[in-house]
């Protein structure tokens, strides 16, 4: 069964992933022009006009873009987070209710095989694909920034890890939530929702002290950029935290669906 | 004492307020081809899905071989052959993809088994499922079904969309299949079917089960059809006191009088036609629809 979900999600994964390379090929590809000595001049000029908060929302203040490894830093792992989040959501919506909106779960629930391990197994289908998502990304990235030149190999790697933690715990939020409706449309629409909210509290818990307090409400607090830049270390909170939500996201699941009318 | 293979205790299931079956009792003996009929809405998909655990039930329990049929007794699921009434499958694969990957979860079936399946129907195996028609789709959710030498089948609606030649030919397969003591839940709404293979027959009418009999004994009840032409029509209604509809000064009804009396009683006016008969499944199955 393992090996049937694999094949059949291979497609979307294969989709997501050029996506996401594609992105940065397209960057890696157009860098070394963009950064000359007049063009990072003007870069740092506009800069300057940005207000603090801004700059802050996008780790631009205690990272400059005039390299490579320094766009990775700021805006690249923005995208990196937003596209595995999404591809995270939509994957934990889809795995599970496909069958029930193919109509195919008549059939899966007839065969000898427990519901514990139904949702096991396309849990752990989901979880290989978004970790091979941001492995993939993780090697790809690696080779472009050994041909652009000198980067911090170290912070590189933590940072890679981080968008894991924010990925895990939405796929795991989706596939939990997954199990209360039938209706994939209906689950697409919640999974983006959860992630784009998730990605403006972050933002604007950055902006100011006043809405600091939205950091809790935002699963992205878990995949904590700035930290790993700023201590080059990973906040082992946060990883202890996402092994435990999706643990108890992925038990509420199995309760949920061991008591769910599939039809 | 032929043992009870199937047990249904005292199933109940609502959807919300609405009632989908009530109290169903019910059990199968070990080889018989058990006909469970009714019409659309009357509660044999929510029972067969009870059974299946594809809905909650509201209260009951449902046993197989004298073990309880769980959602997660997966050696008792094993055991049983599942036909649903609408064959969905995984339309990416071919059908013989599709008859491996259901192979693979039952250790026991033989390749041989599986290649008389698909020569019966005539199926053509390097045919993807999405492009099979409705009939070649019906076929290959019996081959799954069979192919893996079941104790229990449990058929909704298996003949929906055969072919007479397929039918015939699946007719045979239960023969066979009974004769290897095979038991079998079907159910349909094609009362002929019932009449033709079935050793034993439910009827269930809003939720619930109202009659469990032979078809024997179903067909023995002393009960009687009359259809009567005369131009008496009129008084003959009255002798009867019946409310039946009057058509070209015909009647038809159903009486539990013995012949001789019927006769007795219609010798005083003047017939030009007399029909009396025994009650075919249908006639007993609007009875009790009555």
């Amino acid at each position: 069964m393992l090996k049937r979900e694999l094949k059949i999600n291979f497609k979307t994964f294969a989709i997501w992933t050029s996506i996401l390379l594609g992105i940065f090929l397209v960057v890696f590809l157009l860098y070394p022009s963009i950064v000359s000595d007049q063009n990072i001049e003007m870069l740092n000029e506009m800069i300057k006009i940005f207000p603090e908060e801004m700059l802050k929302a996008f780790n631009m203040d205690i990272s400059s873009i005039d390299t490579a490894f320094g766009w990775l830093k700021t805006e690249g792992f923005v995208f990196i987070l937003l596209i595995t989040g999404c591809y995270a959501g939509i994957l934990g919506s889809n795995i599970l209710l496909k069958e029930e909106n193919d109509q195919t779960i008549e059939y899966l629930n007839g065969l000898p095989v427990s519901r514990t391990e139904i949702l096991l197994k396309k849990y752990l289908a989901g979880l290989i694909y978004v970790l091979s998502l941001i492995g993939i990304t993780i090697i790809f990235n690696y080779a472009c920034l050994l041909l652009s030149g000198d980067f911090n190999q170290k912070q590189y790697f933590l940072l890679s890890l981080t968008p894991i933690f924010s990925s895990i715990v939405i796929y795991s939020l989706c596939f939990f939530l997954a199990t209360f409706t039938h209706k994939t449309k209906k689950m697409l629409g919640i999974s983006l929702g959860i992630v784009f909210v998730s990605y403006v509290f972050q933002i604007f818990s950055s902006i100011s002290e006043s809405t600091e307090f939205l950091k809790y409400f935002s699963i992205f607090t878990l995949s904590d950029i700035r930290y790993v830049i700023e201590n080059i270390s990973i906040n082992y909170i946060n990883i202890l935290l996402s092994i435990i939500l999706s643990i108890i996201l992925l038990s509420a699941s199995l309760v949920r669906y061991k008591h769910k009318e599939l039809i | 004492m032929v043992k009870e293979i199937l047990k249904i205790k005292k199933l109940t299931k609502y959807y919300g307020k609405t009632l989908g079956v009530k109290d169903l009792t019910l059990a199968l003996k070990e080889g018989e081809i058990f006909g469970f009929i009714g019409p659309n809405g009357a509660g044999k998909s929510t029972t067969i899905r009870s059974i299946m655990n594809l809905i909650n039930k509201t209260s009951g329990q449902v046993f197989f071989q004298d073990e309880e049929l769980t959602k997660d007794a997966i050696n008792l699921k094993r055991q049983i052959g599942y036909l649903p009434s609408e064959v969905n499958l995984y339309e990416d694969l071919t059908v013989k993809k599709m008859l491996d990957y259901h192979a693979s979860f039952y250790p026991n079936t033989s390749q041989e088994r599986c290649k008389y399946l698909v020569d019966l129907f005539q199926l053509p195996e390097n045919k993807k499922i999405e492009d099979l028609s409705f009939g070649n789709l019906k076929k290959l959710g019996i081959i799954l079904a069979f192919m893996t030498e079941a104790k229990l089948l449990i058929l909704d609606e298996p003949t929906n969309g055969l072919d007479p030649i397929m039918q015939q030919r699946f007719y045979e397969l239960l023969k066979a299949e009974k004769a290897k003591k095979t038991t079998i839940f079907y159910s349909t709404h094609i009362l002929s079917e019932i009449a033709k293979i079935c050793d034993r027959v439910g009827i269930i009418k809003d939720g619930q089960l109202i009659k469990v009999e032979t078809i024997e004994e179903l067909k023995s009840k002393n009960l009687l059809f009359v259809t009567v032409s005369s131009p008496d029509i009129e008084k003959i209604a009255n002798e009867f006191q019946l409310t039946n509809q009057i058509e070209n000064q015909t009647v038809r009804f159903q009486t539990k009088l013995d012949s001789n009396t019927i006769i007795k009683r219609l010798s005083k006016y003047q017939i030009d036609k007399i029909l009396i008969n025994e009650p075919t499944l249908e006639d007993l199955f609007f009875h009790y629809y009555k």
